[in-house]
């Protein structure tokens, strides 16, 4: 459903694959006969709740079958789905429902009928309207604040991806993916999208089991899964068995960079695979690709070459245009990358003109990254305050400002600490108001209102002693950090 | 020392840095606050099954079985080993 074409397909499989399972959840399977029906029954209903292409719905991404299958429902009635994190908080899901103008809020139920909530704010002044006849689906940045970005993803955008994936994996309908990310990643473009493209078979793994590691890997083991995509958590998770092995074909690793350690793990884990370093943004999907030797590769993977199709510019710190090896901002033009975000306001800082002034926008990644004598690209890391946090990208000083919200605080300062399981976990060191007894669980509640989960400190440290502070005044965040590392 | 004290210590110590405060109530939600997440769920479950010597195969990994203290507690309870023993 991110295009038109692919509805196309899901028609075609519904009759000449229409025994082959194209959907496991838990115990449930479902075939491509079963998912056209149940995306019937569920387009019936949005028909009957006055649903039309005139406005976008929104869909919040609860991993489950009947959510595809109510995705599917949304494309075929020609309207357009946002699709945000489930654990969004719900004035967050209010304001960017507003913001692109959503009729309903739907979730699936297991009967085949969606629960819904009418949306009935003012659009506010600023957000583009969502064109139905040019995107079918809108992500949200992973908005480490109560704000996500709306991006949305151009049908023409998800042909291409398409096609290029489809021939770089070489992914036939044979194919069994595990769906580890939840729905709103664009990570799910590749391991749902593409797979049902293909007639391909695609296996979902519940919020229950993503942290467990017997779990995943029974679902790997158990369902034949030939394509294997996720952040690094996932591998440390299938690979902590030493015994495992598994079939899978294709490994890609994304989101941060895989730990040196876990490579001989993979290889162990799966004897049979190409190992793949994929780098890419919600904005652009997947823009860099590596393919990992294991009998050479050192401590730090590349990101290897510019996937077919797309430019990679690196800049210095003056803007100018870095043409030999050397270190500099990366800045992308991809054939899958957005239109926009919906709020255009925002596209100026971080959508550029091309350098030779031919051609689209291209889109700055806010990564520092080196280009090697042989062409390949290693990162080096952030150039802001921006940090992985169990594979989604989050930036701490957006976190700190909804701590310093609350009207008891001071100064809060949120530092990231490298953490072997999640890539990095947040702290938060918190000075509170003269007189106040605020606690460190009053301030989750009201971090909660508006941060997703993974955004919510680990720890939070509160008490009446301001906050260390360096020479020009700021939050001391190497002290704080150092301080938390020691223990 | 009841039960739900033993869960309490447990979330004091190893959730909440040892911060006890009295908001932490037996239906403060622990997964909506961010206080466990998914690895903390797995850390908390592993701690329960050894503790209260509970199958770690017989539990389902629901969050909403461990949303609060109240909940965890009547889990344990729940369980055919700790209730036979």
């Amino acid at each position: 459903m991110p295009s038109s074409r692919l509805l196309g397909h899901l028609a075609e499989h519904a009759v000449n694959r229409s025994r082959s399972v194209a959907l496991v959840c838990g115990d449930r399977e479902v075939t491509y006969g079963e998912l056209s029906g149940l995306a019937e029954r569920y387009a019936a209903e949005l028909t009957a709740l006055g649903v039309t292409p005139d406005r976008p719905v929104c869909v919040p991404a609860h991993k489950s079958i009947d959510t595809i299958a109510l995705l599917i429902a949304c494309f075929s009635v020609g309207t357009s789905a946002l699709v945000p994190s489930s654990e969004l908080g719900p004035s967050a899901l209010r304001t960017i429902c507003e913001q692109a103008r959503c009729s309903h809020v739907l979730t699936a139920g297991a009967d085949g009928r969606p629960k819904w909530t009418v949306v009935d704010g003012a659009a506010p002044e600023g957000f583009e309207p969502v064109d139905p006849s040019r995107t079918k689906v809108l992500f949200t940045t992973s908005g480490s604040t109560g704000t996500p970005k709306i991006v949305p993803v151009p049908e023409s955008a998800f042909d291409n991806f398409a096609e290029w994936a489809t021939k770089q994996f070489a992914l036939t309908a044979d194919d069994v993916s595990l769906s580890y990310a939840p729905f709103n990643f664009d990570l799910s473009l590749l391991d749902v999208w593409v797979i049902l493209r293909l007639g391909g078979r695609v296996v979902l793994v519940e919020p229950a089991a993503s942290a467990d590691g017997g779990r995943l890997r029974r679902l790997v083991a158990d369902h034949g899964v030939t394509f294997v995509q996720g952040v690094p958590l996932l591998y440390q998770l299938l690979t902590e068995d030493e015994t495992a092995t598994f079939p899978t074909r294709t490994v890609v690793f994304t989101g941060e960079a895989l730990p040196h350690r876990l490579l001989p793990r993979l290889v162990r884990a799966f004897p049979e695979a190409r190992l793949y370093n994929v780098f890419g943004c919600t904005e652009t999907n997947d823009s860099f690709i590596h393919e990992v030797d294991p009998a050479t590769a050192g401590p730090r993977i590349p990101i290897g070459r510019p996937v077919d199709g797309v430019e990679a510019v690196l800049l210095d710190d003056d803007g100018a245009v870095i043409e030999e090896p050397g270190t500099g901002e990366l800045l992308v033009r991809t054939p899958f990358q957005t239109s926009g975000y919906l709020q255009s306001a925002l596209n100026d800082k971080v959508f550029r003109p091309a350098p030779d002034g031919v051609g689209g926008p291209f889109y700055r990644t806010g990564d520092m990254a080196t280009r090697n004598a042989d062409g390949t690209f290693v990162l080096e890391g952030r150039r802001d305050f921006q940090v992985k946090v169990r594979g989604i990208r989050t930036n701490v000083l957006e976190v700190e400002a909804v701590l310093a919200s609350h009207p008891e605080v001071e100064a809060a300062a949120v530092v990231a600490v490298p953490d072997d399981a999640a890539g990095h976990r947040l702290h938060a060191e918190v000075e509170r108001k003269p007189g106040s007894g605020l606690t460190s669980l009053k301030l989750r509640g009201h971090g909660a209102q508006t941060l997703p989960r993974h955004a919510i400190p680990s720890t939070i440290r509160i008490g009446d002693a301001p906050l260390p502070r360096t020479s020009t005044g700021k939050p001391d965040r190497k002290l704080i950090k150092e301080t938390v590392m020691k223990g | 020392m009841d039960l739900e004290t033993q869960i309490r210590d447990y979330i004091v110590s190893e959730f909440l840095s040892g911060e006890d405060v009295p908001d932490l109530t037996d239906d403060f939600d622990l997964i909506e606050n961010g206080v466990v997440d998914s690895l903390g769920l797995v850390r908390l479950i592993s701690h329960l099954s050894k503790t209260y010597a509970i199958p770690v195969d017989d539990i389902p990994l629901l969050p909403s079985n461990f949303r609060d203290i109240e909940h965890i507690c009547a889990f344990i309870r729940q369980s055919p080993v700790a209730a036979s023993g």
